[in-house]
């Protein structure tokens, strides 16, 4: 992997593009796309495409936080129910504390980051191995959500709420302008600067960068801390779409999520991975999850279908990457 | 001597006129709720009977109730009538894969084949998701078809994905789980709380006699649905079995070895006293007969109690429990075809008052937009292994 160099003449920069993981991944996309379409009529249409766009939102966004941990050989498991907890303290703040519903929300979303932060700082400071630790507080945040919600939902939102969840700007979904603008910084972010290339160094080699003097702990809760508050935003996204809070509310989008990243081409031990490839995954799961119902399999099959898709992009992934190796 | 008789025969009626009176006077009894009540009408055996619903209604909404005003939505003018014609229609439970929704599933498929101009599909995630199941929801709008069935995970959630298949045009027809009125044009109602009060006592009448000794165990005194049966109990009880005797109510959360001691601790406390145990929720249910079982005294003490069949057929099987309380999701499915089908056929209307649903007869419109099945359905020794749920 390390022996991949960034080339410096125009053919052999297209060259990389098309064999990079992320161009065979969306030409795997176009083949998908090309095929359901043929399928059903249903299915290329504008407006079906924009709500797809609706739907993936809430994974699109954890995604991007998820795809910096995963590149430094962490995860975050606890994502969804750091979303749950999130979706619950806005809902909550805002009904039976009375909050105004602006404080409400921000209060929401300062929980999911403060979820994460305590992801972090135990990760950084007590050493807990990531997997371990986001599993526990996988089960300790759910457990928080549905203590603090007593089973109850809070629903009878004023109707600016829903307008980030089920309103359009501009005719696309006001969350998918979110989504693009988020994707596009942090993709930068991640691509062109300095914290970017903290994060290739940390998966790479952690030990290797603390020495060369990187300050690994703060990235590390950094990135963890932005997963929170990136899962919060997701959490207040999903109570404007569907109008109410409940407790389960996220629960098993940690497994849509790193299913997206790693799909993108990202490896789960740490080193590589962008952005573009993690967009590419989300959307290719969610055309193919829409396009195949709208076909005719029914769900149970369809994610039959989603999980082969995985392993054979993985299979190809890892070809190309072997070949780039030898070359 | 005879004084004394005398005496012991006028207290005797002083108690027996006043004890109807004390307990109309007297608070609900401990976990129920403070709610209106409406009992039906006094009579044994009719829950068990399929075609009794007249005899429901004669207690029920239609009375004392008067008509609810029509609150469900409407879809959108199509451009042609569907009546009679082939409808496609999606049905979207909380999830697949698990016996219940099975069941309900095979309701359907029995009304779409004898209705004939039917095609039902079911369609829903693998687990009980919300999300999932308003993406499911949304990708049979974009498809296209006639009518969507479903059992809301969230009946506010899945709301909003229901309101938009009506403007598209599409029935909607909800069953098992509501939605908000108005996301749907009519909602199958599996039992009434009232209903499902009437069964529970009578089995136990029937079982033990009009004056059996009782006690309760719920899920807490609170919990709305448990509250709500134990409050119509009581109405219909203080109504038809004055004779009744009301020991005691017990929390045990719905949880499955608080249950099991909370129904010893009745045992030991009444001992002989007790002719029966009502538990309320489907874990209760189960252990409260295994505690009279383990007791050893199956026979002297009746268990009736809600519960979905498979965790009761050994205690029904062995003869420990006679009555297993709860409706039929068969025939829960079935209607819920019948009764989409009378929508696209204009044969159920706003304001309708029943609807004809095949095998199961004419079927009664309560609470403004839903139809309701019946009276509950118990499984007995006779039929509790033809379900699996």
């Amino acid at each position: 992997m390390q022996s991949a160099p960034r080339n410096p003449t125009r053919v052999d920069k297209l060259r990389h593009y098309l064999i990079s993981q992320e161009g065979v991944l969306f030409f795997i996309m176009l083949v998908s796309v090309l095929l359901l379409a043929t399928r059903t009529d249903k299915f290329l249409t504008v407006d079906n495409l924009l709500q797809q766009g609706r739907f993936m939102t809430e994974v699109g966004l954890i995604a991007i936080p998820m795809t910096y941990i995963i590149i430094t050989g962490g995860i975050d498991l606890s994502v969804g129910s750091i979303m749950g907890l999130a979706a619950i303290v806005l809902g909550w703040s805002w009904q039976t504390l009375g909050f105004p519903l602006e404080l409400a929300i921000i209060t929401g979303v300062l929980s999911g980051t403060l979820a994460g932060f305590v992801n972090g700082l135990f990760i950084v400071r007590v050493g807990v191995p990531p997997l371990i630790m986001t599993l526990a507080t996988l089960a300790l945040f759910r457990g928080l959500a549905e203590g603090i919600s007593q089973a109850r939902s809070a629903r009878g939102y004023p109707e600016w709420f829903y307008q980030l969840g089920q309103g359009e700007l501009l005719g696309i979904p006001t969350q998918l302008w979110l989504l693009i603008v988020t994707v596009a910084v942090f993709g930068i972010v991640l691509a062109r600067t300095q914290l970017g290339r903290a994060l290739y160094a940390i998966g790479n080699n952690e030990t290797g960068a603390r020495f060369s003097g990187l300050t690994v702990n703060r990235y590390l809760l950094l990135i963890y801390t932005f997963s929170g508050f990136m899962a919060g935003v997701a959490g207040y996204i999903f109570v404007s779409r569907v109008s109410t809070t409940r407790s389960d509310m996220g629960a098993g989008i940690e497994l849509d999520v790193i299913a997206a990243v790693v799909l993108g081409g990202t490896s789960i031990f740490g080193g590589t991975g962008s952005i573009l490839g993690t967009t590419i995954g989300v959307v290719l799961i969610q055309l193919l999850k829409n396009g195949l119902t709208l076909s005719g399999l029914t769900s149970d099959a369809t994610i039959v279908v989603i999980g082969s898709v995985l392993i054979f992009a993985i299979l190809v992934n890892n070809f190309i990457l072997s070949r780039r190796g030898n070359s | 001597m005879k004084k004394g008789f005398a005496l012991a025969v006028i207290l005797a009626l002083l108690v027996m006129v006043g004890l109807p009176l004390s307990a109309d006077g007297h608070e609900r009894w401990d976990g129920a709720d403070d709610l209106a009540v409406n009992p039906l009408a006094c009579g044994m055996g009719d829950a068990m009977m399929e075609d009794d619903s007249d005899a429901m209604m004669d207690g029920d909404a239609g009375e004392d109730m008067g008509m609810v005003e029509y609150d469900g939505g409407q879809p959108a003018m199509m451009d042609m009538d569907m009546a009679g014609m082939d409808i496609t229609l999606v049905d979207v439970p909380k999830l697949v894969g698990i016996g219940y929704f099975a069941a309900t599933t095979l309701g359907q498929k029995q009304a779409a084949e004898e209705l004939g101009n039917v095609n039902v599909t079911t369609d829903a995630p693998t687990e009980a998701n919300i999300d999932d199941q308003i993406q499911v929801i949304d990708t049979y709008i974009t498809q296209g078809v006639d009518g969507i069935l479903f059992a809301a995970n969230d009946p506010v959630a899945i709301a909003p994905v229901l309101r938009k298949a009506l403007e598209a045009g599409i029935h909607v027809v909800g069953y098992d789980a509501n939605s908000e009125p108005d996301a749907r044009e009519w909602f199958v109602n599996q039992a009434e709380f009232n209903g499902i009060a009437k069964a529970l006592v009578d089995s136990l009448a029937d079982q033990m006699g009009a004056d059996a000794a009782f006690g309760i165990v719920t899920s807490t005194f609170t919990t709305p649905n448990q509250a709500r049966w134990i409050a119509e109990m009581w109405a219909y009880a203080s109504e038809c079995y004055p004779d009744l005797t009301w020991l005691e109510t017990l929390e045990a959360q719905e949880d499955a070895v608080l249950s099991f001691q909370q129904a010893q601790t009745l045992i030991n406390k009444y001992g002989e006293d007790m002719d029966g145990i009502f538990a309320m929720t489907s874990v209760a249910t189960p252990n409260s007969a295994d505690a009279v079982q383990q007791a050893g005294l199956c026979g002297d003490i009746a268990v009736v109690g809600l519960a979905t069949p498979n965790g009761m057929k050994p205690y029904v099987n062995d003869g420990c429990v006679r009555d297993v309380v709860l409706w039929n999701p068969v025939d829960l499915g079935y209607a819920a075809v019948y009764v989409t089908r009378a929508v696209v056929d204009g044969e159920l209307m706003p304001g309708d008052s029943s609807v004809m649903a095949g095998r199961l007869g004419e079927l009664m419109v309560v609470n403004g937009s839903e139809v309701l099945l019946g009276p509950p359905f118990v499984f007995n020794a006779d039929n509790i292994n033809d379900f699996d749920f």
